[in-house]
């Protein structure tokens, strides 16, 4: 516990100097705020935009706030994930290429503290850059458009975290064994793609996908209430969550 | 004491035999040069010291027992030892440190001692990214002996090194020869004479030759006369192969090495028959191989 | 409604972290120890002139890690 705490202050130590804990949660804020003013801005756009005659009418229903924050969250599905695991592809790989690795395990220090200090690390920036990039999405949803229930906020961030941190495990586990950090990013993103593209299409026999727990939470912050069993996706996601985490903890 | 028993150790990659049945033992307190041209196994080897590599049959033995993980009390610096660019030296030492079980405070006061025995106190604030090659071998040292460990496992630690650099890495390694038992890999046998009490060469992964310098030269060095002379002395070697006391006979141009098993025997029947058969040498030297010659002998070129 | 009835109190956070973004791009360039893929006037150029996307590309792609 001891020795983990120490690489785990490394670990955020270096975030710190590489300013990751700066740039990856304000790249959350910026897209949370984006989405809220361009669809508030959306009639004005479309006016602006012209190629439109003269005295046409634009008649756009302003969306919910749920709409909105459900509209914010499928942005972080695709520009969240993809800066993620872009920010954490070479968590381990980095490492053993460098050979840094080799020095830090020469000391009494376990594989398992080596990995687990960097999926806790990276799985708590996550953490705080979603949240931050959520509540930047509400307060200006609050602002422009209407309120909007915290509890309902913080459900469906909270299931859609369940998703980015298996998404974020299975990254470590690749980079745990793989070289190429284009290679890592790579097969990581076409996991999350190849899930969120199969599961409304395959709705029968996808029950199951972790991928669910987007849909989830959009209809926690869309109705109030999410669709549908939760609660299978759910234990599937933490199980496989588990299951990676576990494989990576096991020496190559 | 033995600080550490190894036996029938090997390592095999896919089909390739990195060590093949090495068994050696390191004395406490004693230097040990681990000798062998590159990729002969050394870095493997000492991989598998270190613990980083798991043997693939064999056993290590730290201080006696087996069971325990002895990481604590060892010091390792690998062949090319990396940092991490955005700490400074302290920051490193300290990580180090408290990786190794130290307390922080202790840490502390402790890479302050190192860093001014290795010569960087004035650097210590810098961030590593900005050090020269010679800095980070000698930040490399420090991280070894942090925790000041019982053996310290150095990996070539000279052969990246300019000469002033290697001079200062070779100083230091005779000052700690006294505190703490080394093992350092080397191809370069000048290196390994210079400061070490134990040799053991090793050729394609298999221990070839092993003990302390004064055992060495005593076994393995041969006794050696080279005799030079104005003409060929082609005839007169084939004669000369027939003695008993000389073991071979190797000609070069006008010059003679003869590998002798008595040296004060050989040289006075040599010198006897140049009188006798006027033989026009111009010079006669008495000596022995070197360490160099045995190492050579053992590579086989 | 044109643009100046754009309610910049609103849209000024937006700018300053995007001129967050861009100046920690270019301070971390700027360091000596600092190492990137490809040329770092190019990672310049990038973080510079493509707002938000420029500085995060610099970060995930450009930016040589340990």
């Amino acid at each position: 516990m001891n020795k983990w705490l120490v690489l785990f202050r490394k670990e955020w130590l270096e975030m710190v100097r590489n300013y990751k804990v700066i740039w990856l949660p304000l790249v959350f804020v910026v897209f949370g705020l984006l989405q809220p003013i361009t669809l508030y801005y959306l009639p004005d756009i479309l006016k602006n935009a012209g190629n439109m005659p003269e005295g046409t009418v634009i008649k756009i229903a302003t969306p919910s706030s749920g709409e909105v924050l459900c509209e914010t969250l499928s942005q972080f599905n695709q520009m969240g994930i993809l800066v993620i695991v872009l920010a954490f592809m070479g968590i381990v790989a980095a490492e053993r290429r460098s050979g840094m690795m080799k020095m830090i395990l020469v000391k009494p220090v376990t594989y398992t503290s080596y990995i687990l200090s960097k999926w806790v690390s990276a799985l708590l920036l996550t953490f705080v850059s979603l949240s931050l990039g959520m509540l930047a999405a509400w307060y200006y949803t609050i602002l422009l458009i209407g309120s909007f229930p915290f509890v309902d906020l913080a459900q469906g961030t909270g299931i859609y975290f369940i998703w980015i941190s298996f998404l974020l495990t299975f990254t470590l586990f690749l980079s745990s064994r793989l070289k190429s950090s284009g290679l890592i990013a790579a097969l990581a993103l076409l996991l999350g793609i190849v899930l969120s593209l199969v599961t409304p299409l395959l709705e029968k026999w996808m029950k199951w996908s972790p991928a669910q727990l987007t849909g989830a939470a959009s209809s926690l912050l869309t109705e109030g209430a999410a669709q549908g069993n939760v609660l299978l996706p759910l234990t599937i996601t933490i199980l496989l969550t588990a299951l990676f985490l576990y494989l990576a903890v096991r020496e190559p | 004491m033995k600080m550490m028993e190894v036996t029938a150790l090997s390592k095999s990659f896919d089909t390739v035999n990195a060590v093949n049945n090495l068994s050696f033992s390191l004395k406490e307190g004693r230097c040990t040069a681990l000798l062998g041209p590159n990729g002969a196994g050394k870095t493997t080897t000492l991989e598998m010291l270190a613990g980083l590599l798991v043997p693939t049959k064999g056993t290590i033995l730290f201080m006696g027992s087996n069971q325990a993980d002895y990481r604590e009390h060892i010091g390792y610096l690998p062949q090319q030892p990396v940092f991490f660019s955005w700490m400074n030296a302290v920051e490193y030492l300290v990580f180090m440190g408290e990786l190794s079980g130290m307390a922080k405070a202790t840490a502390a006061s402790r890479a302050d001692e190192l860093l001014e025995l290795v010569g960087m106190a004035d650097a210590k604030k810098r961030r590593i990214g900005g050090y020269s090659g010679g800095m980070k071998q000698r930040l490399g040292i420090a991280q070894a002996m942090i925790h000041e460990p019982k053996l310290l496992i150095l990996d070539e630690p000279v052969s990246a090194l300019d000469p002033v650099g290697r001079r200062d890495m070779l100083e230091m390694m005779k000052r700690l020869k006294g505190h703490m038992t080394i093992l350092f890999s080397t191809h370069i046998l000048h290196d390994a004479e210079e400061v070490c009490d134990d040799v053991m060469m090793i050729h394609k992964g298999e221990l070839a030759v092993a003990g302390s310098l004064p055992e060495l030269r005593r076994n393995y060095l041969e006794n050696i006369i080279i005799i030079s002379a104005e003409e060929s002395l082609d005839t007169w070697a084939r004669t000369l192969e027939r003695w008993t006391v000389i073991t071979e006979v190797r000609v070069r141009n006008n010059t003679l090495e003869l590998f002798v098993s008595d040296l004060d025997k050989a040289r006075s029947q040599l010198l006897a028959e140049i009188t006798e058969k006027k033989i026009p040498i111009s010079s006669f030297t008495v000596g022995s191989t070197t360490l160099e010659d045995l190492f050579m002998k053992v590579v086989g070129k | 409604m044109g643009f100046s009835s754009i309610n910049w109190a609103l849209v000024a956070p937006l700018i300053g972290i995007e001129l967050i973004l861009m100046i920690i791009a270019v301070v971390d360039l700027s360091k000596t120890t600092t190492q990137t893929n490809g040329p770092k006037w190019m990672w310049v150029l990038i973080s510079l002139f493509f707002s938000i996307i420029g500085p995060i590309l610099y970060f995930t792609i450009g930016r040589k890690h340990t």
